[in-house]
């Protein structure tokens, strides 16, 4: 007796809802990646593509009555754990270095005959920012970026 | 050493120094003649030891036999049957002559091979020679030239060039080095290239020379598909059989060896063509006087003593091919004879003492001409005796007239100074031999050789009055084998060829070139002959008196050099000197040269030899020449001697006929209107339809992908968002199609 007959199969409208709610996650998911400019909602988007896919692989695995599909799961959340980090890691270094989290502030690949995209109309901010101490700056100050003024300050 | 290998050290040694002055010459400074001087001086050294073997070789004596030695250095190109005889071509017939199979097919291959003979050790002699005259006089007078190396760089070149074109043993080597002295021709010419018109003239010199290469290009595709070779000597085939050269001694000795007819006149014609254009003849002829500007001692050299003579050794070189073309024979005379005397009418009005030398060298090349057109023994050698005595007088004229230009401060006006005899003596006495020697008073070099010329277009016009034709002298050269008897090849061979049908080209004389050989052409081209005569005595003498008689008068130009050149200049001139006044003496009386040249193997053809005449001193022939020469040195003197420019007289007497020949006849102005005009309007249209039309559509066919790109360019954000979105809809086009296939 193989241990694929342990599971017992499940009955098909389970492997409906499983895969109505993985396709749910994978388009919020993917309209989330595609209109959220926020490099860190972009990437909880990306997460949720993710887990989307890995519901209806357990949907699929549950109809078939195998735990492969449930073992590429647990094999896609270690890895997805280990590339959240490393993902992390980027948009960190990517902070740090331009104190900005709008995925258009990297525009540098663009044709250099276009002109840089930017926000016309930029959406009034309703909360009032909170102002964070700052240090004295000290040394020559940094040559200004021109285009960092048409930059959004939050996204 | 072995005479095959001072043949090779001839062209070899200019050609070293030419190669070390252009790789070390600028750091040699006021010193980069030295390689050159010494190159070209061993290579006179070796060339007048090859001249003393190849007298011995020959015999020297009563009986000279036929000398052809052939040094091969490498193949250069072989094609295994480059060519398959149809079997009723008029080209496979000459090998029957010889003895070939006409029908079997043909292996191209061009052997790089010297050859020492006669003719080639005079050239060579003459080259190396006059070569290294010039080049010790250019210490001189290029002293202070910024283009000082590259001058002397040019002249070596030039010197290996030529050496190669008169030693090679193989018409396309002969193509090759006729082209190289071209070009080096070309950049002595324009050696000053800032002046316009020295660059302008070099361009002149070189289309015109182009057209006369045109012609020999032909001339040896014409010859190799006739004679299915193209070497001067016989070469053995790999299976040990003669593959007969196209001078060598196999097809020398049979009588019927060469292609008269259609063929044969044409391939004579377009040598003719390429001497023309080489030696300066009608109608090619308007190059040379504007090669005066360069460098007078490359004038010298290049334009007066040597590389003009290239096409007169061509003919000479070529005499067997000739002898059987009538026509073309007298062809070549009709052509050397007017140029003559057009150049020398052109020649009197002439107030540039380089332009009057220009022509002068046109005009005697053309009685060279006349003298090879002759077709007999005598014409041949009387040929390359002027060509020997002119290269000495006339490089002597050029020098010195390069040494009163350096003087007179680069004017070479003669109605700008006058009188110099005082302020530069050797110049002046020099000058005065070469003239003499130029005019032909006895017993000056040119008197002699000119004598010969006349006296073989004497014996074309009135051969009643120097008895019958084919008496064998006695210096007639002893034939390696007796000439196989029986019919020529154009009473044979190309009948039988004509009788299959359409080959009506191999019809004798199908031009009619063969009517013109009659007495009464010969005898007025004598007359014109000895007009020209008298016309070479008035403009030399001309210009002798505008330029040394009379009160003194030098050109604000002048400044401090106005005094008589340096010594390293003089003495060329009077080096020059000595063979100028003693070599025509020396060699007729002693038929040194003739009886050396004789033994040349293209003079020793059956048909060459059977016309050798006694050579006889023709007293009254001599009389007329020196008669011609006197009248034209008085009418000089009455124009000239110490006046200013030309004299109210010669004004009067030439009256409406003046203007047209200081235009030169206004050839230049036809070319002009004729050739350059039409040319010029072909070429402003052909550029309009590029400019206008193929351009446009290139530039269009050129814009397609640039807006495309345009197009494309615009997706290319670098939006992370875009570019994602591009991957979606990409995705989902997929499914869509996998779908919609489903």
């Amino acid at each position: 007796m193989t241990p694929a007959v342990l599971l017992a199969a499940a009955p098909l409208p389970l492997l409906q809802n499983g895969l109505m709610v993985g396709a749910i996650l994978f388009s919020l998911g993917l309209v989330g990646i595609l209109t959220r400019r926020n490099l860190i909602v972009m990437f909880l988007s990306a997460e949720l593509m993710l887990q989307g896919i890995s519901v209806s692989l357990v949907a699929w695995s549950r109809y078939h009555g195998d735990f492969g599909g449930q073992v590429l799961v647990v094999f896609v959340l270690s890895v997805a754990a280990c590339e959240a980090a490393v993902a992390l890691v980027f948009v960190l270094q990517a902070f740090t270095r331009t104190g900005r989290l709008d995925s258009a502030a990297w525009q540098s690949l663009r044709e250099s005959t276009l002109a840089r995209s930017v926000d016309h109309e930029i959406p009034a901010i309703d909360a009032p920012l909170p102002v964070f101490p700052r240090l004295t700056p000290a040394g020559v100050s940094p040559e200004a970026d021109a285009d960092a003024a048409l930059q959004r300050e939050h996204v | 050493m072995s005479p095959s290998f001072l043949l090779v050290l001839v062209p070899l040694l200019p050609l070293v120094a030419a190669i070390v002055t252009v790789l070390v010459g600028r750091r040699l400074g006021s010193r980069a003649h030295l390689p050159a001087v010494a190159g070209i001086a061993a290579a006179a050294v070796v060339a007048f030891v090859l001249l003393v073997i190849t007298a011995r070789n020959s015999g020297g004596g009563e009986h000279p036999r036929p000398v052809d030695m052939v040094t091969t250095l490498w193949q250069w190109a072989t094609v295994s049957d480059a060519y398959v005889p149809a079997a009723d071509s008029p080209a496979a017939v000459p090998g029957t002559a010889v003895g070939a199979d006409a029908h079997a097919a043909r292996s191209f291959s061009i052997a790089v091979a010297l050859r020492l003979d006669p003719l080639t050790a005079t050239m060579l002699m003459i080259i190396t020679g006059v070569g290294l005259l010039v080049a010790i006089y250019s210490i001189g007078y290029m002293h202070d030239d910024p283009g000082y190396p590259r001058f002397f760089a040019l002249v070596a070149m030039f010197v290996f060039s030529m050496s190669m074109l008169v030693a090679a043993s193989n018409f396309l080597l002969v193509y090759v080095f006729w082209e190289a002295v071209g070009a080096c021709s070309y950049l002595l010419i324009g050696f000053w290239f800032q002046k316009p018109e020295a660059a302008r003239a070099a361009k002149k010199a070189f289309l015109v020379n182009r057209v006369g290469d045109f012609g020999l290009a032909i001339g040896v595709f014409l010859l190799w598909l006739t004679y299915g070779t193209l070497d001067f000597h016989d070469t053995l085939s790999p299976d040990g059989t003669i593959l007969p050269g196209i001078l060598g001694q196999t097809r020398l000795a049979d009588v019927s060896g060469y292609v008269g007819g259609a063929v044969g006149t044409a391939i004579c014609l377009l040598l003719l063509l390429a001497a023309c254009g080489k030696s300066a003849q009608l109608p090619l002829h308007v190059w040379l006087p504007d090669a005066m500007e360069g460098p007078t001692p490359a004038s010298a050299l290049i334009h007066a003593a040597t590389m003009v003579t290239a096409g007169i050794y061509l003919i000479a070189r070529s005499a067997p091919l000739y002898m059987a073309c009538p026509g073309a024979l007298v062809t070549v005379s009709i052509v050397g004879t007017s140029t003559a005397l057009v150049a020398a009418l052109i020649g009197t009005v002439q107030n540039d003492l380089k332009r009057v030398l220009a022509y002068s060298t046109i005009s005697q090349l053309g009685f060279m001409f006349a003298s090879l057109g002759t077709g007999t023994l005598l014409g041949f050698t009387a040929a390359i005796f002027h060509l020997l005595t002119h290269a000495f007088f006339k490089a002597l004229l050029f020098l010195g007239a390069g040494s009163v230009m350096h003087s007179m401060g680069g004017v070479i006006d003669m109605r700008r100074f006058g009188g110099l005899r005082k302020l530069m003596p050797i110049t002046a006495a020099t000058f005065l031999i070469g003239s003499l020697a130029l005019a032909g008073v006895a017993p000056f070099a040119g008197f002699f050789s000119k004598d010969e010329i006349l006296a073989s277009l004497h014996h074309k016009g009135w051969p009643s009055a120097h008895g019958e034709h084919g008496e064998h002298h006695a210096f007639l050269p002893v034939l390696p084998e007796t000439a196989a008897a029986g019919p020529t090849l154009h009473d044979v061979g190309y009948r039988g060829v004509a009788d299959h049908g359409e080959h009506t080209i191999a019809a004798a004389d199908p031009v009619g070139l063969d009517a013109l050989d009659r007495p009464g052409v010969w005898q007025a081209l004598f007359w014109m002959a000895l007009v020209t005569a008298g016309l070479t005595a008035f403009y030399t003498f001309r210009a002798v008196f505008m330029t040394f008689t009379g009160p003194l008068r030098v050109p604000e130009e002048a400044g401090h050099h106005a005094h008589e050149s340096p010594r390293v200049m003089t003495l060329p001139l009077i080096i020059l000197a000595v063979p100028a006044t003693l070599a025509g003496f020396v060699l007729f009386t002693t038929e040194g040269l003739s009886r050396f040249l004789a033994a040349t193997p293209s003079f020793t053809a059956p048909a060459v030899t059977a016309t050798a005449a006694p050579a006889v001193f023709h007293w009254d022939l001599a009389l007329q020449g020196t008669l011609a020469a006197a009248l034209g040195i008085v009418i000089a003197a009455v124009g000239h001697l110490g006046r200013r420019s030309d004299g109210p007289q010669l004004e009067r007497w030439l009256g409406p006929v003046r203007p047209f020949l200081e235009n030169r006849m206004f050839i230049d102005q036809l070319y002009t209107a004729v050739i350059i005009k039409p040319v010029e309007a072909v070429a402003y249209l052909a550029a309009m339809f590029d400019r206008g039309i193929i351009d446009r559509l290139v530039r269009g066919v050129a814009r397609l992908p640039v807006s495309a790109g345009n197009l494309m360019r615009r997706l290319q954000s670098g939006l992370v968002q875009r570019y994602a979105l591009a991957g979606v809809v990409g995705v989902l086009a997929i499914i869509v199609l996998l779908a919609w296939r489903l």
